[in-house]
C-alpha cells in the first residue's frame, strides 16, 4: 500500500497536478518557519548578546524557572504525547493509526528538538551540560534521571523511525522498539512530573499524582499536535487526505480526544477544588489564578468548548471543528503548563524587606521570542519530513 | 571530624545588619543580594503590630535538598566539616537548587541586579567572572564557591570555608572573643555587635553552641522540611522570633500597607 500521494483526488482542472501543489504549499510552509527562526533566533541572540541571561526577567527573590522552562516542558512533554500514541498504537495493533506513525514519531523528534534549544539557550553553561550531567552519577537527582532518559528516549525514537522509514513493516514487526519506546516516553513525563511533585515545601506542585497528571496531559497534548500537524501536512485541505487518514479522522481520533480532554479536565477541576479549598502556605496562589481570567480561558474555551465539539455527533467530523480544537487544546496546555511551573514559585520562600508579597512575573519578551524560536524551529523540521521522507505514507 | 553549626539568638540580634554588611564585603556580593540577610517584617495588625526581624544565612542543612536535586553534583555536602559547598566548574545554571531550597539562600549571578544601576556595569571583569570590585579578598577557590563568581552559576554562603577550614584541629568554639581564634571566625559572626552569633562544633558535646541549643532550647527553621538545618535559633519571645510561617515573614503588601497609615491617621485626627 502507498499512500505517499493523496489517494482521493481533488477535482481540480487539468492543467493542475494536485501532488505537486500540495508539494508547493509544503515548500512554502518549510520556508515561513525558516524565516520566522531566523529573526526570532536573530533577535533573541542579539537580546542574550546584550542582556545576558538578565533578558529572561527571573530573579533570584523567588521566580527562578520562567517562560523559557515552561516551553522546554511544554515542548517535551508534547514531544512524550506523541511518542506515547504511535507506540501505544503500534503495541496493541491498532491498525487505523498507520497513516499518522511516521509523522507522529517524526513530529515527536521535531518539538523536542525545539524544546531542548530553547532549555540550552536558558542554562547557564548548557555545554558544560552535556558531560557534566551524564559523568555526575547523581542519582538522587531527578533532573539527572530526566536527562538520561530523554537521551535514551531520542536514541529509541531514532530507531523506531528507522524502521518506520523502511519498506515493508508490519505492526508487529515494530512492537519491540515500540514497547521501549513507550517505556522511555513514560519514564521522561513521570520524572519530569517528579522534578516537580517532589518539592514538599512548595505544597502547589508538591503532590504524588502530578507524574501520572503529566502523562495524561502529554497524551491529550499528542493527540491534539496529531490532528493539527496532519492537517498542516495537507495545508489544511481535508480533501487533499488519504482515505485511511480521514476515516481515522473521522471515527477513533475525536473520541479519543475527547477522552483525553475530559481525563484531563478532572485533574485540572480535582487540583483547583482542592487548592481553593486548601489553607496550607503556598496554596493562596490558586486564589490568585482564580481571579485571572487566563484560567477560565483555559477551562472553558480551551477544554470545555473543545470537549463539547467533540462529542457532538454533528460536529465532531467536521475538519474546521477539528483543527479548531486541536488549536485550543493546544494552547490550554501551554496555559496550563505556564500556570503551572510559574504558580509554585509565586509565593515566596520568606517575605521580607526584598519580596513584600506574591512575587510578580511578567515573562519578558526574549521569553515570547524563545517560544516563536521553538515553534518555528519544530516546525521548519516537520514540513522539512513531510516534504522529503514521505511521513503521510503507510510504508515506502 | 567537625561538624560545624551556627547559633543566633533572636532576643540579641539588633537587627542591625552589620552580619550582613560583613558577608557582603567578606564574599563580594551585590547589594540586595546578600548570601546573609536580615529579613525585616510585621506580625499582627493594628494596633497590635509588631516589627520583627529574622537574620538568614544558608542553614547548611545536613540533609540539604539543594544537594539532593543537584544533576551535576556541583553543590555538594563536605564531609569534612559539613559545609555546603559549590562547584563553580561543575554548576551547569540550572537553578534546580535554587528551586529545592526551602530557606531562598541561593543566588544565580546572572540575573538582573535587585538595586539598580547595576554596580557591576562599573567595574567589568575580563577573566569570566561576574564583576571586578575594586576591593575584593585574595582567597580564590572555585572548587568551594569562594571568590568572585564566574557567570552562569548559582552562588551561596560557604560558612566561611576559607576561614573555618582552617581553624585548629579539635577546637569546639570558634569565639571571636579568644584573640588566637578570632581570625577563623566566619565573618558574620565576628562582626556582631550585640553578640548574637555563635559558631562551634555540634559534633562535641561540651561546645558553646550546643550548650546554648541545650540550655535555650535552641529550634531549627522550617523542621518539617526534613532538611535538618545546622543553624539553629534561639528566642526566648523578648524579641524577634523564628517565624513558623513564609507569610509571617511578610512586609505588608502597598495597598495593606497604605490602609494601615490611613487607619492609624484617621485614629490619630479622632483622638485630637
Ligand atoms: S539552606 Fe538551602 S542552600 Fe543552604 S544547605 Fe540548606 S537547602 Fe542547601
Ligand atoms: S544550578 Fe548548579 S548547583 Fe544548582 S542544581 Fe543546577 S548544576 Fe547544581
Ligand atoms: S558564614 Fe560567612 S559566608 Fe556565610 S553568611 Fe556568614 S559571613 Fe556570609
Amino acid at each position: 500500500m502507498n499512500n505517499a500521494h493523496p489517494q482521493t483526488s481533488p477535482p481540480a482542472p487539468a492543467t493542475h497536478d494536485p501532488a505537486q501543489d500540495l508539494a508547493n504549499k509544503r515548500l512554502a510552509i518549510l520556508i515561513i518557519a525558516l524565516v520566522g527562526l531566523l529573526l526570532a533566533g536573530g533577535q533573541t541572540l542579539a537580546n542574550l548578546a546584550t542582556q545576558g541571561h538578565a533578558a529572561f526577567n527571573t530573579t533570584n527573590l523567588g521566580l527562578f524557572w520562567g517562560l523559557p522552562i515552561v516551553i522546554y516542558d511544554y515542548f517535551l512533554l508534547t514531544s512524550t504525547g506523541l511518542a506515547m500514541v504511535a507506540s501505544l498504537a503500534i503495541v496493541t495493533g491498532a491498525e487505523e493509526f498507520r497513516p499518522v506513525l511516521r509523522r507522529t514519531v517524526w513530529l515527536a523528534l521535531a518539538g523536542l528538538l525545539g524544546g531542548v534549544v530553547v532549555l540550552m539557550l536558558e542554562l547557564g553553561h548548557p555545554l558544560r551540560a552535556l558531560w557534566a550531567v551524564p559523568f555526575s552519577f547523581a542519582f538522587s537527582s531527578p533532573l539527572y534521571w530526566k536527562v538520561m532518559a530523554v537521551s535514551f528516549y531520542v536514541l529509541s525514537l531514532l530507531v523506531l523511525l528507522y524502521r518506520l522509514l523502511r519498506t515493508h513493516w508490519t505492526l508487529q514487526s515494530l512492537r519491540p522498539y515500540a514497547l521501549v519506546a513507550l517505556a522511555l516516553a513514560l519514564s521522561v513525563t513521570a520524572i519530569a512530573g517528579v522534578v516537580y511533585g517532589s518539592q514538599s515545601f512548595r505544597p502547589f506542585w508538591a503532590s504524588g499524582d502530578i507524574p501520572v497528571a503529566f502523562i495524561f496531559e502529554s497524551l491529550l497534548g499528542g493527540l491534539a499536535f496529531i490532528y493539527f500537524f496532519s492537517y498542516l501536512a495537507y495545508a489544511f485541505n481535508p480533501k487533499w487526505m488519504p482515505a485511511d487518514l480521514r476515516h481515522l479522522f473521522d471515527t477513533r481520533l475525536p473520541t479519543l480526544l475527547a477522552l483525553a480532554i475530559f481525563i484531563h479536565l478532572l485533574f485540572v477541576v480535582a487540583r483547583l477544588g482542592s487548592g481553593l479549598y486548601g489553607n496550607a502556605e503556598g496554596l493562596q496562589v490558586w486564589q490568585y489564578l482564580a481571579s485571572s481570567p487566563l484560567l477560565y480561558l483555559e477551562l472553558f474555551v480551551g477544554l470545555l468548548l473543545p470537549l463539547i465539539l467533540l462529542m457532538l455527533p454533528q460536529t465532531r467530523t467536521y475538519p474546521a471543528v477539528q483543527i479548531v480544537a486541536s488549536l485550543l487544546v493546544m494552547n490550554a496546555l501551554l496555559i496550563a503548563r505556564y500556570e503551572y511551573i510559574i504558580g509554585g514559585q509565586l509565593v515566596p520562600l520568606f517575605k521580607g524587606a526584598w519580596a513584600p508579597d506574591l512575587i510578580n512575573y511578567v515573562p519578558s519578551m526574549t521569553g515570547w521570542l524563545l517560544l516563536l524560536v521553538a515553534i518555528f524551529l519544530s516546525n521548519a523540521v516537520n514540513a522539512f519530513g513531510e516534504l522529503k521522507l514521505g511521513l503521510g505514507s503507510n510504508e515506502q | 571530624m567537625a561538624k560545624w553549626g551556627m547559633v543566633i539568638d533572636l532576643d540579641k540580634c539588633t537587627g542591625c545588619q552589620a552580619c550582613t554588611t560583613a558577608c557582603t564585603m567578606e564574599n563580594n556580593r551585590l547589594p540586595g543580594e546578600h548570601w546573609q540577610d536580615v529579613l525585616f517584617y510585621h506580625e499582627g495588625t493594628y494596633p497590635n503590630v509588631k516589627l520583627m526581624w529574622f537574620p538568614r544565612p544558608c542553614m547548611h542543612c545536613e540533609n540539604p535538598s539543594c544537594v539532593s536535586v543537584c544533576p551535576t553534583k556541583a553543590t555538594y555536602k563536605d564531609p569534612n566539616g559539613g559545609f555546603v559547598l559549590m562547584d563553580y566548574n561543575r554548576c551547569i545554571g540550572c537553578k534546580y537548587c535554587q528551586v529545592a531550597c526551602p530557606y531562598g539562600v541561593r543566588f544565580y549571578v546572572d540575573e538582573k541586579a535587585v538595586v539598580q544601576p547595576d554596580i557591576r556595569g562599573a567595574f567589568p571583569s575580563d577573566d569570566g567572572r561576574q564583576w571586578d570590585p575594586p576591593y575584593k579578598g585574595p582567597q580564590d577557590d572555585p572548587s568551594r564557591g569562594i571568590g568572585i563568581q564566574p557567570h552562569g552559576v548559582v552562588s551561596k554562603c560557604t560558612f566561611c570555608y576559607h576561614k573555618v577550614s582552617k581553624a585548629p584541629e579539635g577546637v569546639a568554639d570558634l569565639d571571636e572573643d579568644i584573640p588566637e581564634l578570632k581570625e577563623y571566625v566566619p565573618a558574620c559572626v565576628r562582626v556582631c555587635p550585640p553578640k548574637a552569633r555563635f559558631f562551634g562544633d555540634l559534633d562535641q558535646p561540651e561546645s558553646r553552641v550546643n550548650r546554648l541549643i541545650a540550655d535555650q532550647r535552641g529550634v531549627r527553621l522550617k523542621d518539617e522540611t526534613g532538611n535538618k538545618p545546622q543553624v539553629y535559633y534561639l528566642s526566648g519571645g523578648a524579641s524577634a522570633s523564628v517565624p513558623s510561617l513564609r507569610s509571617m515573614a511578610a512586609a505588608p503588601a502597598p495597598e495593606d500597607a497604605a490602609d494601615t497609615i490611613n487607619e492609624i491617621s484617621d485614629t490619630a485626627s479622632r483622638s485630637a
